[in-house]
């Protein structure tokens, strides 16, 4: 066999391998959007890859049965974007700082924001939860958003895309220019960090999106709850066949971070490897 | 200029106290939300403290004598152990095999970038959407039972969630599914990082495409691939949206998906509420994780310093056997 050839089946090979996980990664999703708009009576009788017409009626039996959609929605849009504003924020700062100062034991505070990354903090959710409820914070937003000022993970990522895009002699002709410090971080540094602080900002917002466990501790009031939580309620009795309006719920937890990645993919993509690769 | 004039006005621009102010902001909210209720949670873990009840007494070991005697958390961990390990292994194997392929110049695989967009897809969807979308399609009137059984591959509809072997590699599958895009972004862009000229050497030198596997882009992704174990570890010893939510919340059935993470909530969320216990549940949590990462980081640090000596060694016998040839 030559060598084309056989490079030529190989790929054919190789091509039908990523075919097939394309197909298992989009199915699913394309399922729950399409059984979103169709009947319970068609769902049972088959899938179907063409959207039906239920959609109205899909809606309707949902929020008539407490799945309080636009406070889940208006919930948890505040609580991630308040903890993304807080974390691209402080992260970039402290980042900024361990750049652009020298300090004394400023390696070793840098080498133990690195070590967090690697450490599961949010183990500590039982003492979290006890000390919120002495302070009486439970049923409260602030838990679910001020952690969010110290993001480890943020940090690394901020410290990398500074190292490459601040030039230390922009700063000291600031300086002399008369420019205070935090002006100087305000105006000059966060207006050339913005693609980093916007790659950081998507990954923070997901993450606080999808946040599960810590709002699931902190809120028990029905017209507080996240959309994770909210969608947990779909698992019980109340939609037990209605599977329409189920796939509905479902899918409107998704939709927006499926037009974020929409939009925003080439970021995001990039972004993933920007906290693990050191150039 | 006098020389006092020169030292006021360098220590005008010695500005270098503003490190503390700038990285004050994120050590006190540390301090605050994450150190103190980690630390809170370990002194937890030696009372004897109830959601119910007001008064509470130090008990010292005594809810860790309890853990290791008690079978729920023995079976938790060792879930936790099998599911996190059961998924890792064909997730960091198919990213490999697919990194290889995307960044073969040989195979010239075309698309490489829309191919990653869609792999990592599943990673940026809501855990909690995750389980209950597959909670549907693997329910016994789902559409996965519709279409074997219409296709004619089973006679019956299978009770997935019945059986503890089905339940569990439902759960491996769906954290596969969420996560190798992810790690596959990762090596790929660890094996761009490594540098042509290192392959065209070793192809000047007839190496095999598999010999300069294991010799060129293995040793020098091997920081990646630390990184990425010890993140999965992370992540795995805390799994919990999905195997909380895949069934009915204690890991039915028979407790197959009860994760260490799982039971700790299953302890705090309990008629009396046991937060002693739970917290306990949370220490023992972060000490094998922190423990295994650090055995890891230790072994193969370890690993690379004898390597490196070695090579050392190699080198200089190399060099000597030259001089007297």
């Amino acid at each position: 066999m030559s060598y084309g050839l056989k490079t030529r089946i190989y790929r054919f090979l190789i091509y039908i391998m990523l075919i097939v996980l394309f197909a298992m990664c989009v199915f699913p999703i394309w399922i729950m959007l399409v059984n979103a708009t169709r009947s319970t009576a068609e769902i049972q009788q088959g899938i179907s890859l063409i959207p039906g017409s239920n959609l109205l009626v899909n809606w309707n039996t949902l929020t008539g049965r407490g799945f309080a959609i636009s406070k889940g929605l208006f919930n948890s849009t505040f609580i991630a974007v308040s903890a993304t504003v807080l974390t691209v924020y402080f992260s970039m700062m402290f980042a900024y700082a361990i750049h652009v100062y020298d300090f004394p034991f400023k390696k070793y505070l840098y080498g133990f924001v690195l070590m967090l990354v690697m450490v599961p903090t949010q183990i500590g959710v039982i003492g979290f939860y006890r000390y919120m409820s002495y302070l009486k914070l439970t049923n409260s937003f602030i838990p679910l958003i001020l952690p969010a000022i110290a993001a480890p993970g943020a940090v690394f990522f901020a410290k990398q895309y500074l190292e490459s895009a601040i030039v230390k002699d922009l700063i000291d002709a600031a300086r002399i220019d008369g420019c205070s410090e935090l002006k100087i971080f305000h105006s000059i540094m966060l207006p050339i960090a913005k693609p980093g602080a916007f790659t950081m900002g998507i990954f923070a917002f997901v993450g606080a999106w999808n946040n599960f466990l810590t709002p699931f501790i902190m809120i028990s009031k029905m017209d507080m709850y996240t959309l994770p939580m909210l969608v947990q309620t779909l698992r019980g009795d109340t939609y037990r066949t209605e599977y329409g309006s189920i796939y509905l719920g479902l899918a409107i937890s998704i939709i927006p971070i499926l037009i974020v990645y929409g939009i925003f993919s080439k970021y995001i993509v990039r972004g993933i490897a920007m906290g693990a690769v050191k150039e | 200029m006098n020389a006092e004039s020169i030292k006021k006005r360098r220590g005008k621009l010695n500005k270098n106290h503003y490190g503390y102010i700038f990285t004050a902001p994120f050590i006190i909210g540390f301090l605050l939300f994450s150190l103190y209720p980690l630390v809170y949670t370990f002194y937890l873990s030696f009372t004897n403290m109830t959601l119910m009840s007001r008064s509470y007494k130090l008990v010292g070991l005594d809810n860790f004598v309890k853990l290791f005697s008690d079978k729920f958390f023995m079976q938790s961990l060792g879930n936790t152990w099998a599911l996190w390990l059961s998924n890792f292994i064909p997730q960091i194997g198919i990213a490999m095999l697919l990194a290889v392929w995307f960044t073969s110049v040989r195979l010239k695989i075309r698309f490489v970038g829309l191919w990653r967009t869609f792999y990592y897809l599943p990673n940026l969807l809501m855990p909690a959407t995750i389980a209950v979308l597959f909670f549907n399609f693997f329910s016994l009137y789902g559409p996965v039972n519709q279409i074997t059984v219409r296709a004619g591959i089973i006679n019956d509809a299978i009770d997935f969630f019945r059986s503890t072997g089905w339940t569990k590699s439902i759960l491996v599958y769906v954290q596969w599914w969420m996560w190798f895009g992810s790690t596959l972004i990762i090596l790929m862009a660890g094996m761009t990082s490594i540098s042509p000229s290192l392959y065209e050497a070793a192809m000047v030198d007839g190496a095999t495409s598999g010999q300069m596997f294991t010799h060129i882009t293995l040793p020098l992704l091997k920081p990646v691939l630390v990184y990425t174990l010890v993140t999965s570890l992370v992540g795995g010893m805390q799994m919990f949206d999905i195997p909380y939510m895949l069934t009915d919340g204690r890991g039915s059935p028979n407790g197959a998906i009860m994760t260490m993470n799982v039971l700790m909530y299953m302890k705090f969320s309990s008629n009396k509420g046991h937060i002693g216990a739970a917290a306990t549940v949370g220490v023992m949590i972060f000490i094998i994780t922190c423990v295994v990462s650090l055995l890891i980081f230790r072994l193969l640090r370890e690993r690379d310093g004898v390597e490196e000596k070695r090579a050392a060694r190699k080198l200089e016998g190399g060099a000597k056997h030259e001089l007297w040839s």
